[in-house]
């Protein structure tokens, strides 16, 4: 291929380009962006110093990295690529690949190059990579790209995308979800678990997104509220993986309700703009709770959105109940037999507690796309506590790995298994029940870690397995006898942190996910004082405004019948 | 027209364009000289006192006591950066308040013209204002009662020193090393000269690259997670931890310490930390339960290629690469 020809290509491709903008709403073919050659030296400085660990030298994808990495690396030998703006199967534009380069992959190790790489870095890296592909070329007069047709944003939002959409489009989506069966693999409620048995084109096993995890979408470009990602990844499908196209079941229009719907099941959070996952929420708080709590899951005293409710409010009904605590989650690679795969990238706790019940509930929630049924490696979550609180002295907490010789924590373990499950089953919207077992450890670290002799005192009141979600309400009384048991105060800050086992993933004892040290705090009931200070005080209020209208009167009056003279001015 | 509206105007108008046109211009990514928050804002201050002395505006005393508490309110809340704590703030607006009480009670003249509109609003001579004022201040106070009952919780802030006081040893897999004096057996040559090497095709060429490409295999397989593919502490598990990574192309961290420090830190992880530096929370792993003495001599010796920092040698600053 000669460089002319390929100048004339572009040509035609830029007339293209112009007559999209004054024709619009029609795909249009054009040949793949050639390889620019004088870019490639610095590509291959930037590929070898920064891509080579995970890409490999022949950009195989199989750097050093690539083997505790899962989603593995890419290998770009096929060609093949996830995020573009062309139909399925076909080679991406340019522009996708820098976009992907600098916006990075999320949910995946591939991160983000923007800030790190200058604009020039990272169009010659890109030109290196289009070099790597062996079963096709980037200058093949066979290739062909045809740029999709997204058609634009109907409702012209342009961010907080909660905003604006209104919900009539967002119920004509779900429509449009059900009657493409997107379910089959993303699930009844669209977390992913629909499909344990899928495989990605290189032979490795894949599952499909968790739409209520829109911040680890791959093509998410740093804007995971965006539906415009959604329609994207619709109409051209990922390359490479399961997910099809639709762009011919389903209409422009109707793919933007779609995005809507999609859109819609995922909570809106405050996203940290450095790590692309929402802010922790590093203070659980308790709720006081009138009488006794609930322990049924489905009352309403234990429902409130996951959305942050600075963002959106809480609905009338639900705005005195608990919030839902974000907990990040992280494959425990500290010690011992390591986790570099968790099946679990966050928790969800919320808290209740009662005085005249003497006891503390957390109801803790997480995805999982699929349950084990494998006694032997039940799923499993747990909450951690120092076990003797009242010895810590300031901010001193035990080990966050199952405590230490010195400082023991306190393990509240609940295993379970599913009834009458199998992960191939079709979506079931009332959930599964599960057969809970509760352990009590004491850990005095990952090499001492031991059922409690005393009495078991934490139980588990309700649970389920409902569309990818579990949810495991532990209660305990405040104060207990054990020697081990952690004793809860009211009104101060205690440290808590939580861990998860998934039993497909045959993972157990501390090889498993973690969170770090969070703090809990049981709140005292709402004081009396709330409801009468206020008026007391704006009644005082206008007792002194009174007195400050008359006096400023009288002043007034004393001048005006001259019984007190102004101050003079100065001349 | 009439001149205090003019006035007034200018200030509004003034600050909305100054505001959404100019201040963008004025904080770029990279801050220079000019380009800074502090000459936005002094630009800003200097277009108030012109228009006013070019247009002879002269608001009454009142106004112009808005004016200058605006200033304040403005710089504390929107140009200061970083951002300041609330109580800081109030703190800071407590003083700049009295500072224009002091300004506007400059002689009784102002004063007095300063109180006309005050006290006519008491008395009743401005009835539209009197009733406004009169249920809204009682409702504020209500109001701003009940924010304050209210309980609120707040995480505690915990403090942690980041680099502590090393040990004047360290026992790594049987062996004692003294810190003082310990160096990197892979440094066998100056990092500098290896600046535009490729790891694993340089290998077979350079003794210096291949550690280099040993070490970045180690990191690869096992600190991206937290310490991020970029070195930059961003990994894909960082966001879980507290203390957060560390960040080596930061000058705060590799690039001030000793390379025997470092592999102290790396060899005994958190749990090697003492007290003062919470070694109860922090992630980062004891190595010298997952690798050999020479594989932490290796990982660190890429650390350093990788970011281009050198370590601090015994007795010398650390320098920049
Ligand atoms: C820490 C490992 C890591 C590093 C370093 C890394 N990548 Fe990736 N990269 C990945 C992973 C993992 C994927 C696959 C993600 C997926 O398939 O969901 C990927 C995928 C890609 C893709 C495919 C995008 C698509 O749309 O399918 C491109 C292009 C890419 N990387 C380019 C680069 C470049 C260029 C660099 C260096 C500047 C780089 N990567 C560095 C891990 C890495
Ligand atoms: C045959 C199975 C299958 C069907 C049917 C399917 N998907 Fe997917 N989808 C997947 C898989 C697998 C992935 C994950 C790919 C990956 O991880 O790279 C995915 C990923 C996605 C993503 C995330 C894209 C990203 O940027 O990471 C979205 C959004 C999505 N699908 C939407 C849909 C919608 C909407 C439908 C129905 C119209 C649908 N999918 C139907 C298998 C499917
Ligand atoms: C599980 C997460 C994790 C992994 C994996 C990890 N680290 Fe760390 N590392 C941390 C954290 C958190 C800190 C900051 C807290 C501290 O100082 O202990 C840290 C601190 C450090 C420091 C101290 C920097 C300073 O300024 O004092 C060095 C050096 C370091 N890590 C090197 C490594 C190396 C080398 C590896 C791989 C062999 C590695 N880390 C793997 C979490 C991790």
């Amino acid at each position: 291929m000669t460089k002319n020809n390929n100048y004339i290509k572009r040509l035609i491709f830029s007339f293209l380009a112009v007559a999209l903008i004054v024709i619009p709403a029609s795909a249009f073919a054009a040949a793949p962006d050639g390889v620019k050659k004088d870019m490639l030296e610095t590509g291959k400085k930037v590929y070898f110093k920064r891509c080579v660990w995970c890409h490999g030298v022949e950009g195989g994808g199989d750097g050093p990295s690539a083997d505790r990495l899962f989603t593995r690396p890419r290998n770009f030998i096929q060609g093949t690529f996830k995020i573009r703006t062309t139909d399925s199967g076909e080679l991406p534009m340019e522009q996708n690949l820098i976009d992907t380069v600098k916006n990075g992959l999320q949910g995946s190790a591939m991160p983000a190059w923007g800030e790190f790489l200058s604009e020039n870095e990272i169009v010659s890296v890109v030109q290196f990579v289009k070099t790597l592909i062996q079963d096709r070329d980037f200058g093949d007069t066979d290739e062909e790209v045809n740029i999709q047709d997204f058609g634009t944003n109907p409702w012209g939002t342009k961010g907080p995308y909660h905003l604006g959409v209104p919900q009539a489009d967002i119920d004509a989506g779900k429509e449009v979800f059900l009657k493409n069966k997107c379910f089959e693999c993303h699930g009844g409620e669209g977390r992913g678990d629909g499909n344990p048995t899928m495989k990605d084109d290189w032979g490795f096993p894949i599952v499909a997104a968790d739409w209520t995890q829109c911040w680890n979408f791959r093509g998410s470009r740093r804007d995971p509220y965006n539906p415009f990602n959604v329609v994207r990844t619709v109409s051209t499908g990922l390359n490479g993986t399961p997910m099809p196209n639709f762009k011919d079941q389903v209409t422009v229009e109707d793919r933007w309700k779609l995005a809507a719907f999609v859109n819609s099941l995922c909570p809106r959070k405050n996203i940290d703009k450095l790590t692309n996952k929402p802010i922790p929420d590093f203070l659980i708080q308790s709720v006081y709770t009138e009488g006794q709590v609930s322990p049924s899951i489905d009352d309403p005293s234990w429902q409130s959105p996951d959305t942050d409710s600075r963002i959106v409010a809480f609905p009338e009904e639900q705005a005195e109940n608990p919030k839902r605590h974000y907990i990040a989650m992280a494959g425990q690679i500290t010690r011992g037999k390591r986790n570099f795969d968790p099946k679990t990238d966050d928790l969800w706790v919320t808290s209740r507690w009662s005085a005249e019940d003497n006891a503390v509930y957390y109801l803790v929630e997480y995805h999982l796309r699929f349950m084990s049924q494998d006694p032997e490696y039940p799923d499993a979550v747990a909450i951690q506590w120092p076990a003797k609180l009242q010895d810590l002295f300031g901010a001193e907490k035990p080990y966050f790995i199952m405590g230490d010789s010195k400082k023991p924590v306190d393990i509240w373990k609940a295993n379970f298994l599913p009834q009458d499950y199998s992960a191939t089953n079709a979506p079931k919207p009332d959930g599964y029940k599960l057969d809970v077992k509760v352990e009590e450890l004491v850990g005095f670290g990952i090499e001492s870690v031991n059922a409690k002799e005393s009495e078991s005192k934490v139980q588990v009141v309700d649970s389920i397995f409902k569309q990818g979600r579990i949810k495991i309400l532990f209660k305990r009384d405040l104060k207990t006898e054990g020697e081990f048991d952690v004793q809860i105060p009211t009104e101060k800050f205690i440290p808590i942190s939580f861990m998860q086992w998934a039993g497909r993933d045959k993972e157990k004892d501390e090889h498993m996910a973690i969170s770090t040290w969070y703090y809990t705090i049981l709140k005292p009931a709402l004081p009396q004082s709330l409801y009468y200070m206020p008026p007391i005080m704006a009644v005082v209020f206008v007792c002194f405004q009174g007195w400050l209208v008359w006096m400023t009167k009288r002043a007034r009056k004393m001048y005006d019948e001259g019984k007190i003279r102004r101050d003079e001015l100065p001349k | 027209m009439n001149k205090t509206l003019v006035s007034f105007l200018v200030f509004v108008v003034g600050l909305a364009v100054f505001h959404n046109a100019i201040f963008p211009i004025f904080t770029p990514k990279e801050i220079g000289w000019i380009l800074n928050r502090y000459v936005y804002f002094l630009l800003f201050v200097a277009y108030l006192i012109i228009t006013h002395f070019v247009l002879r505006l002269k608001p009454p005393i009142a106004m112009m006591g808005l004016f200058v508490w605006s200033i304040g309110f403005y710089f504390y809340k929107f140009v200061l950066y970083p951002p300041i704590p609330w109580t800081l703030f109030i703190t800071y607006m407590v003083m700049w308040s009295i500072g224009t009480f002091l300004y506007i009670s400059q002689d009784p003249e102002t004063f007095r013209e300063f109180r006309k509109p005050i006290v006519k609003t008491i008395v009743g001579e401005y009835k539209f204002a009197q009733i406004i004022l009169l249920t809204a201040m009682p409702i504020l106070v209500g109001f701003g009662t009940y924010k304050t009952i209210y309980p609120s919780y707040q995480e505690p802030v915990e403090l942690r020193t980041v680099h502590p006081a090393p040990p004047a040893t360290t026992k790594v897999h049987g062996k004692t090393y003294p810190l003082e004096s310990t160096n990197n057996p892979f440094r066998v040559d100056e990092q500098d000269n290896y600046k535009d090497s490729f790891p694993f095709l340089d290998a077979d060429k350079h003794e210096y690259m291949k550690y280099v490409t040993e070490g970045g295999t180690i990191f690869f397989q096992n600190c991206h997670y937290c310490h991020g593919d970029q070195l930059n502490g961003l990994g894909m598990f960082s966001h879980v931890f507290n203390p957060t990574p560390a960040n080596f192309i930061d000058p705060g961290t590799i690039a001030m310490l000793q390379e025997a420090f470092i592999f102290w830190r790396v060899s005994k992880g958190g749990p090697g930390l003492p007290n003062e530096s919470t070694p109860w929370s922090s992630a980062m792993p004891p190595w010298e339960e997952h690798l050999n003495t020479e594989e932490i001599w290796k990982v660190i010796l890429f650390e350093y290629w990788y970011t281009g920092w050198h370590p601090r040698t015994f007795g010398t600053e650390g320098s920049e690469g």
